[in-house]
């Protein structure tokens, strides 16, 4: 039995547990979304919410990996590792800069998730860059952001 | 200055050099573009390469295009050459067997010199002819994918006819894109029952787990040479082409996971590494850039017929033409786990100068045999050559056009900008057979819907920024659609959304609020619009037309406006020759 087939008969647990890695602890979205839609959120909100202001500069320690052109704009598979002591990293915010709410998901982690490493998919409503911002214990914050685009079709 | 291929590659590997000037490879041709066949051989490695056969078992007449357009950095560049900036570049003088090959230039005139293109009889007697001479032992036969679809005997057996020929030529390793078409299930019946070639793709993946679909290399020993082959199907493939065929797979360039594979493949001892790819010349020329330690690269996809090897770091990327026109040849000497030297050449596959194989060319009227008084019946005629390829407008689109239009009694159509079909000459027959190279694909339904002004005008920018995006991994290596009743200026190097102005239908100004009727094929261009309708397969509708009208005389002249470059075949910084 190879790890596809195992997994397909494990149960909805396991699923979750594969698809969300080492996250020990997620916000922003539920089930209370479908009934109440998140308000407009810009990404230099989002991102002030996040860092309080503080600056973000880009950093290659933030390994970011999305799709260039999104298969399907509904779930486009991202996942960010951050190439630092577990102790360092306090949580990834990942951010889709033209989404009605920029802020899209944040992963805190504690020294016993082993690294910084998240993998998830996320809804872009159009071609746009995503970003990653990992926030660190020292109180400061890197990231890493890539286009991603959204588009109907080939050349035909 | 004298400079070899060997001290080229010397100094491009010492230095970390991107050797891809034209003076460089003006000194390097020495090959005498008539002594089509000769071949001094390197090293213990060879490797021989097709891409894009697009299923043409018999030999064709095909024209490369006369607008071959880009983004302003890649102007000029391979991958983005024809006609005059071609000969140019290379240095192939006209009227030769490579200028009546490798450009549209006299095209017409060279087809009567020199005949018909390609067929795998004859691709099997140069690679009989190159075993013999080499040894079986040292040389590797791959094939880049585009190669099951395309005409009508590989649409009727799903890709079986084909698979047939690919086991009788001998190729050992392959990878897909249009294969994928004829739905998941189908590839993997091919592969696993029939396919004599591995099928390698490290970039197709279970979309849930992201466990490989495919194996994502594998090692082969030739000529004392431990070759390790990755493969790249196309990236795009999804996007493209409808999903449906490969629900549940996902698929992209996961330039990260190859980077794992070439170190993987290192430590288990490989000498050298070839990505055997269908990512496109372009993509792959940036892809070199971001990945490390590949050695080779056997690019197709995007159908380049590239006479020279582009070298970006220590990474030789080739390429091989398409629809069986070219073998590609590679040899090379490898030491330490370096390469030391090589040689390249396309051969073009001129079957008036090729004794075909004969096992291969029974094989060829087997698999024609159900399908022979169907597809050789002549429907009508033609008074100017029918071409596909150029980067907004052909002659065999603009029939199936007008074939559309009429039928569907709509006011735009809209057709795949595809680089595959076929060519007929002025005054020649057009046959079913010819249709179906133009149109054989397992999406065939003609739709007809609505469109308003501002969504066509959407649709008309998110096809030329996939076209024209200046970033190699956001191009999706086609060309754009064509479109009748509607015509429009472009200004290629404008920024993205902005680059389609003065857009009228049928002479008049497009307006934004107004519905459209609207018929296309071959994509999904129906799923955006309102009242969509199915009509007939494109084939159908388009014998019947030609069978009706008897003789077709599309106009060669484009209906596309290029506002910013002023020929179709520029050089580097957009000059014209």
């Amino acid at each position: 039995m190879n790890r596809r087939d195992f997994l397909r008969t494990t149960s909805l647990t396991a699923v979750s547990t594969a698809v969300l890695g080492s996250a020990a602890f997620t916000d922003s979205f539920g089930a209370e979304l479908v009934d109440n839609p998140p308000p407009k959120k810009s990404f230099d909100e989002a991102l002030k919410e996040i860092t309080g202001g503080k600056a973000v500069s880009d950093s290659d320690k933030v390994k970011l990996i999305a799709p260039e052109i999104a298969e399907n704009g509904a779930v486009v598979p991202v996942t960010v590792e951050v190439e630092l002591p577990i102790e360092q990293v306090k949580a990834i915010h990942i951010l889709a800069d033209k989404n009605h709410n920029a802020k899209t998901m944040s992963v805190y982690f504690t020294p016993a998730n082993g690294k910084a490493y998240i993998s998830t998919r996320i809804r872009l409503a159009e071609t746009m860059n995503v970003v990653a911002v990992a926030q660190l214990a020292d109180g400061s914050f890197i990231k890493a952001q890539k286009p991603v685009k959204v588009t109907i079709g080939g050349c035909g | 200055m004298n400079i070899s291929r060997r001290d080229l590659f010397h100094l491009a590997a010492i230095a970390g050099l991107s050797v891809s000037s034209k003076d460089v490879f003006a000194k390097l041709n020495e090959v005498n573009p008539e002594t089509f066949f000769e071949f001094k051989p390197v090293g213990t490695v060879t490797l021989l390469h097709i891409c894009d056969l697009h299923a043409h078992l018999k030999p064709l007449y095909w024209r490369e295009p006369s607008t071959l357009l880009s983004a302003k950095e890649l102007i000029g560049t391979p991958g983005f050459l024809c006609g005059k900036a071609f000969m140019q570049y290379y240095g192939i003088k006209p009227n030769t067997i490579r200028a009546y090959f490798d450009t549209y230039i006299g095209f017409e005139e060279l087809a009567k010199k020199y005949g018909k293109m390609g067929g795998v009889a004859y691709i099997k007697s140069l690679v009989n002819r190159i075993k013999a001479e080499r040894g079986a032992d040292k040389v590797l036969f791959m094939d880049s994918g585009d190669t099951w679809q395309g005409t009508a005997v590989g649409l009727f057996t799903q890709g079986k006819a084909i698979v047939d020929a690919q086991n009788a030529l001998g190729i050992d390793i392959m990878v897909g894109h249009w294969e994928y078409t004829y739905g998941k299930d189908r590839v993997l019946e091919l592969v696993n029952k029939h396919l004599k070639a591995e099928f390698i793709s490290q970039n197709v993946a279970d979309d849930m787990w992201g466990d490989l679909i495919f194996k994502p290399y594998t090692i082969r020993e030739v000529g004392g040479v431990k070759v390790a082959v990755i493969g790249n199907s196309f990236p795009y493939t999804p996007i493209a082409n409808p999903k449906e065929f490969t629900e549940g797979w996902t698929f992209g360039i996961q330039p990260e996971r190859l980077q794992k594979y070439v170190d993987e493949v290192k430590s288990k001892g490989a000498d050298i590494v070839v990505l055997l790819s269908h990512d496109g010349f372009t993509l792959d020329q940036a892809l070199a850039k971001m990945v490390k330690g590949i050695d080779v690269i056997l690019s197709g996809h995007t159908h380049d017929p590239a006479p020279k090897p582009v070298i970006v770091d220590n990474t030789i990327i080739v390429i091989a033409g398409s629809h069986g026109k070219y073998l590609g040849r590679l040899d090379l000497e490898v030491k330490n786990k370096k390469i030391t030297n090589f040689a390249f050449k396309l051969y073009p596959v001129a079957s008036n100068f090729i004794k075909p194989d004969k096992e291969v060319e029974n094989l060829v009227q087997e698999l024609y045999k159900p399908y022979e008084k169907q597809l050789s019946e002549v429907i009508g005629k033609t008074q100017t050559i029918l071409y596909k390829r150029d980067t907004f407008y052909s002659t065999f689109d603009r029939v199936i056009m007008d074939a559309i239009k009429e039928e569907t009694d709509c006011e735009i159509v809209f057709n795949p900008g595809y680089r595959w079909g076929t060519t007929v000459l002025p005054g020649d027959n057009i046959t079913v057979d010819d249709v179906y190279s133009m149109t054989a694909i397992t999406y065939p339904d003609v739709y007809r819907f609505e469109l308003t002004g501002q969504q066509i005008k959407n649709l008309l920018e998110d096809i030329a920024d996939n076209v024209f995006n200046s970033n190699p991994l956001y191009q999706q290596g086609g060309d754009m659609s064509r479109t009748l009743g509607l015509d429009y200026e472009i200004k290629i190097t404008a920024p993205t959304g902005k680059r389609i102005s003065n857009i009228k239908v049928n002479g008049k100004d497009l307006d934004p609020n107004r519905n459209y009727v609207v018929a296309s094929w071959g994509g999904n261009l129906y799923k955006a619009g309102k009242n969509a309708k199915k009509f007939r397969p494109v084939y159908d509708i388009t014998i019947d037309y030609i069978k009706r009208v008897k003789v077709v005389n599309p106009p060669l002249k484009s209906n596309v406006k290029i506002a910013d470059i002023g020929c179709g075949c520029p050089t580097e910084e957009g000059k014209c020759l």
